[in-house]
């Protein structure tokens, strides 16, 4: 649905910004990605550029802990520590999924010291969309 | 005729939107951060309008944009409202943060939420295929909660009524009983 952002000038991949000064953003977006195996915490611009991520497999869980609540945590912490050193004071909190670690985040999210302006569940729903897998028999 | 009078509608939706984008770009963070507020006030449905409002502000170039689109609704118009959300929105749930809200209240107030949308039993719920049957089963499980959430509470209560008035009687009957016994011996 979403319009893609037009490059402006030369077709190459422009660097935004200068390369000796980071760039600051004060606002942005966090969108947590929990499913039942793994979370993914990632950090974006109001525009929708990836400023950080992480998740609970890059913080060194495996197998069956990625899908923990303590690994969502972490994942959290470490995604929004690198923001919050850039300067990042207010930001927006997307949530998708259904796993363990949608609280766990959003605590992790709370207690970073972002001031968060609203909350919002974008889990995708298909309206009656194609047939799911059948199901699996353990 | 009719095409003509919404070709205008269009033409005059248009115009406003075309003073905004020569003003300093100081006023459009402001915008964002006002059109947001909007769907709060209407909590879960906000109408069709502030999306499309929110979508405005982030297309960087807006004459470029706007030119476009003008050129497409006067080309085609049955690609005029291409960009139009047909869902109610594009959230689930929506929890606005208030500056001074503690965590555990904030956590509980978008957990409750949640599952009044039911968000997570519709996520499990297709995660896999089920077939009538299951669906059945299912159901049928669901009611069975249901039903057991609001049983004890009718037992408790009945038990409780019928205790009461036992023991009121039970003293009632001794009472009668003692001055019979005297009078008669």
């Amino acid at each position: 649905m979403a319009k893609p952002i037009s490059k402006k000038g030369s077709r190459k991949n422009v660097r935004i910004g200068s390369r000796k000064h980071t760039r600051k953003i004060p606002k942005g977006v966090i969108h947590v990605q929990a499913s039942f195996n793994n979370t993914i915490v990632t950090v974006t611009d109001v525009r929708g550029r990836v400023i950080s991520w992480s998740s609970a497999g890059t913080c060194g869980f495996k197998g069956t802990r990625r899908g923990t609540p303590f690994a969502a945590q972490t994942a959290a912490g470490n995604a929004i520590r690198t923001v919050s050193d850039q300067g990042m004071q207010r930001a927006e909190v997307m949530i998708k999924g259904p796993g363990l670690g949608r609280d766990a985040a959003l605590r992790a999210i709370r207690r970073s010291g972002i001031l968060l302006n609203f909350i919002r569940d974008v889990t995708p729903m298909p309206h009656n969309g194609c047939r799911s897998p059948k199901k699996r028999r353990v | 005729m009719a095409a003509s009078s919404t070709i205008n509608n269009f033409f005059s939706f248009f115009l406003p939107t075309k003073p905004p984008p020569p003003s300093p770009p100081q006023f459009n963070p402001t915008t964002t951060t006002t059109t947001p507020m909007n769907p709060s006030s209407q909590t879960h449905k906000p109408s069709s309008q502030p999306l499309i409002a929110q979508y405005n502000p982030p297309p960087p170039s807006p004459s470029s944009c706007s030119s476009s689109s003008e050129l497409s609704s006067v080309i085609c118009p049955s690609m005029a409202y291409s960009n139009t959300l047909f869902f109610q929105s594009p959230y689930n749930v929506q929890v606005v943060v208030a500056e001074d809200e503690t965590e555990e209240k904030l956590l509980g107030r978008f957990r409750r939420e949640v599952t009044k949308a039911g968000v997570v039993q519709e996520c499990r719920r297709r995660r896999y295929f089920e077939n009538k049957h299951e669906e059945k089963k299912r159901k049928s499980r669901e009611a069975a909660r249901r039903n057991r959430k609001r049983l004890p509470m009718s037992k408790t209560v009945g038990q409780k009524k019928q205790d009461v008035p036992a023991t009121k009687r039970e003293d009632d009957e001794d009472n009668w009983d003692l001055p019979e016994g005297d009078t008669l011996y």
